[in-house]
């Protein structure tokens, strides 16, 4: 056992952080909160630095890193509060390619998203579902050439700005994660409405299918049997937002220790006040504590362990209860600067509450741990 | 990055569970605690197990073989603790010499201190208490007053120490005095070995709030102690209390916690109410999923925390969080297994395991003061890793 992290990943990291200073991702950010549109140079950047071939195998131009790799990476984009779909891409649509694609598909995707070419997302959510993707109703009949789909996406992230999104839906009857069937669908092909959402360095699109028709070669897998691979790919999507969460949380304490040791208050820093002093350690405690689960969540689902989906859950439940209260410290740190458009603090807080419940409520969690301790 | 434990790793975790299913003293088995209330008996019962560990070649699993230790890695040491965790091993009465003076006198002992003092350490024989805080000095260290006189080639200790755990049952006392006032207060301080075994040194037992007596007020009236048991320089005591507290780095409690985790599912499993076990109930699933994740993050931050040190060769004020973050999941855990057992809460004695509940309770409540509070831990984790300013 050794939780270090190597020297190739500590060198990524360094890397990855410089570029993301130098091409002032943060501030780009910031232009897309403004309603830029970003998300095409951003795009080139980052494959100019073969960040979307990351978890490409190499048979098809990739680099072949784990998923683990992707989180470091991750935690890095976190910081900036990268607006561009590269979780979306590489943790979700990547993966389930991977996973249950035919060759041609594989062939057709997975190479284009390492050139930087494809840029996937996900539509799982429908209107009036607050939680977990379990009762998809979107409908997906059968025709001759391929399939029907039926029925309104909602909070499909970066809906607008990718080229293909993995569309859920219900094949036939069953309920829960039975039935379910994934298709690729051609975004631009879509009825699509953006929606204007608290975490707007991160845009998400209405998608409304009214008698929209795909080709059989749409579909991903066998017909009905997408569920298990769907709930993986969740799964890596949420460590993957965990890993930009922790990173963003990191930036916060920073930012918090920097502005506590330079803002003077009563003739002294007010960094030198324990009340604010302690409240700076107990931040970077549950960032510590947060990236140690988060960590070791992306270990398990690289290594297919036991304990893998209880590591998700918790590592999920530990940032959504615990560093949104670390960002909210920082705004609380900063006084009025702190509730500022000017001051960072607000677009980690912002994204901080919108991944809170997306892909799963804490209670969802909670729920899924005790059942994995088979209480 | 990897969470796997090596083979040797694993024969090594073995090698130790059947030795413990071996020799746990009797009644001893995972969850069972059979105590006594006599406190010698308590005393004798513990220094018994240091022996037996001791006859195993498990007292002094990180000391190097040339003292008589097993050389253990760091990552060994961990295994060591889950698995004694795992089995509820009663304590280890010499940890302050095992732990802490032992490997102070390793490094900075003398060639007398060491062939006097190590052996005895390891096989229990001579037990160890610490002379540090005094009345008017505990977090603030530096402050302390008990004086070390010169008298030939002796010197004369007078002054108080207070909450100095085993004091009266230890036969040496690693002290700390003021050898000289006219510095600043970081200088003047000499560390001595002290035999406890001298009338001018009275222990006054102090009744804690278990209703145990485990610490002291110790006081020194013309007391001896000898220069040969200086350890160290004359006056510059404070680095020896440094090098000494490099040594106490967080023994995590990380591995207990989980332990009683386990219990309480198993209580919450037996236990009903409205005519369904308590484990059923929504609200103590969804409890015990959060306690869970917490006691989980401190784990695997402990152990990146090890790995760190493996890295570094030296513990690092990361420590300070193992002891905070764990302290407040114990308490987190302690009581919310109290609020299960609803009105008989208020029992103690005359409640589940004979007044233990009661006792596990309380315990966090000490551990968050001893060893420096978690006031002072949040000022290391601000001060030295995230560099804020310090406190005037």
């Amino acid at each position: 056992m050794d939780f270090r992290i190597n020297d190739e990943q500590r060198q990524m990291r360094e890397t990855a952080r410089e570029f993301f200073e130098d091409r002032e991702v943060l501030e780009r950010a910031r232009e897309r909160i403004d309603g830029e549109a970003v998300v095409d140079d951003l795009w080139a950047d980052l494959s100019e630095m073969d960040y979307p071939a990351l978890t490409i195998p190499l048979e098809y131009n990739g680099l072949g890193d784990d998923v683990l790799y992707l989180s470091l990476l991750l935690e890095e984009a976190g910081r900036v509060a990268l607006p561009a779909p590269l979780p979306e891409t590489l943790a979700f649509g990547a993966f389930v390619l991977d996973e249950l694609g035919t060759d041609d598909q594989k062939e057709e995707f997975l190479p284009a998203i390492a050139d930087g070419e494809q840029r996937l997302s996900f539509a799982l959510y429908e209107s009036g579902q607050e939680s977990l993707p379990r009762d998809i109703q979107l409908a997906a009949a059968p025709t001759d050439e391929g399939y029907r789909l039926d029925g309104t996406k909602t909070l499909v992230p970066f809906g607008k700005q990718v080229d293909t999104i993995v569309v859920a839906a219900r094949t036939g009857s069953g309920t829960g994660m039975d039935g379910i069937s994934l298709f690729l669908v051609d975004a631009e092909r879509v009825d699509s409405e953006p929606q204007d959402t608290l975490d707007r360095t991160r845009p998400t699109t209405k998608l409304h299918f009214d008698d929209f028709t795909v080709d059989e070669s749409a579909l991903l897998g066998t017909e009905g049997e997408a569920g298990s691979v769907l709930q993986e790919a969740m799964d890596r999507y949420t460590v993957a937002t965990c890993a930009m969460t922790v990173g963003a949380a990191s930036r916060a304490v920073e930012m918090s220790s920097e502005y506590g040791s330079q803002r003077e208050q009563f003739d002294k820093p007010i960094g030198q006040f324990q009340a604010v002093k302690h409240r700076i350690a107990d931040m970077w405690m549950a960032t510590q504590a947060a990236r140690s689960l988060t960590y070791y969540a992306a270990w398990a689902l690289e290594n297919d362990e036991e304990d893998a989906a209880r590591a998700v859950s918790e590592a999920k439940l530990f940032c959504s209860e615990q560093l949104t209260q670390v960002f909210a410290d920082d705004i609380h740190n900063h006084g009025g600067m702190g509730f500022t458009s000017e001051h960072d603090g607000h677009i980690y807080f912002k994204q901080a509450k919108a991944w809170e419940t997306f892909l799963g409520t804490p209670t969802e969690h909670l729920d899924r741990i005790a059942d994995s301790h088979d209480l | 990055m990897d969470f796997e434990y090596t083979e040797d790793q694993e024969r090594f975790r073995q090698e130790l569970r059947e030795w413990l299913r071996e020799n746990l003293p009797d009644g001893w088995q995972a969850g069972e605690r059979p105590g006594t209330d006599d406190p010698e008996e308590s005393v004798e019962f513990l220094l018994d197990w240091q022996r037996t560990l001791h006859e195993g070649g498990w007292a002094g699993l990180h000391w190097p073989e040339e003292y008589g230790g097993a050389d253990a890695s760091l990552l060994e040491q961990v295994i060591y603790s889950q698995e004694t965790a795992r089995v509820d091993a009663p304590a280890r009465i010499n940890a302050v010499g095992i732990d802490f003076v032992g490997p102070t006198l390793m490094e900075l002992g003398t060639d007398e201190q060491k062939e006097r003092f190590l052996p005895k350490i390891l096989s229990g024989e001579e037990l160890w208490c610490q002379g540090y805080s005094e009345p008017d000095a505990g977090s603030d260290l530096a402050s302390l007053s008990l004086s070390a006189d010169r008298n030939g080639d002796e010197f004369l200790l007078n002054g108080q120490k207070v909450w100095t755990s085993y004091a009266h049952v230890a036969d040496w006392c690693f002290l700390l005095t003021r050898t000289d006032e006219s510095g600043p207060k970081h200088h003047g301080i000499t560390v001595f070995l002290v035999d406890m075994d001298q009338e001018e040194i009275q222990t006054e037992p102090i009744h804690q709030i278990t209703d145990e007596t485990d610490f002291n007020e110790v006081f020194f009236d013309d007391a001896v102690a000898r220069e040969e048991h200086i350890v160290g320089e004359i006056d510059e005591g404070w680095e020896v209390a440094m090098t000494l507290s490099a040594f106490e780095h967080s023994m995590s409690d990380v591995f207990s916690i989980d332990q009683r985790w386990r219990s309480l599912v198993e209580f919450c499993e037996e236990h009903e109410r409205d005519g369904k076990p308590l484990a059923e109930h929504t609200h103590v699933r969804r409890e015990l999923a959060r306690l869970h994740t917490r006691i989980q993050a401190g784990k695997l931050t402990h152990y990146r925390n090890v790995s760190k040190q493996m890295e570094t060769g030296v513990p690092g004020p990361e420590g300070s969080m193992d002891k905070v973050f764990n302290n407040q999941t114990e308490k987190k855990l302690e009581n919310f297994a109290r609020r299960l057992l609803g009105a008989n809460n208020a029992l103690w004695t005359d409640g589940p395991d004979d007044g233990q509940w009661v006792t596990d309770l309380l315990m966090p409540y000490g551990k968050m003061i001893a060893g420096g509070t978690k006031d002072v831990q949040r000022n290391i984790i601000a001060e030295r890793v995230l560099g804020l300013p310090k406190d005037d």
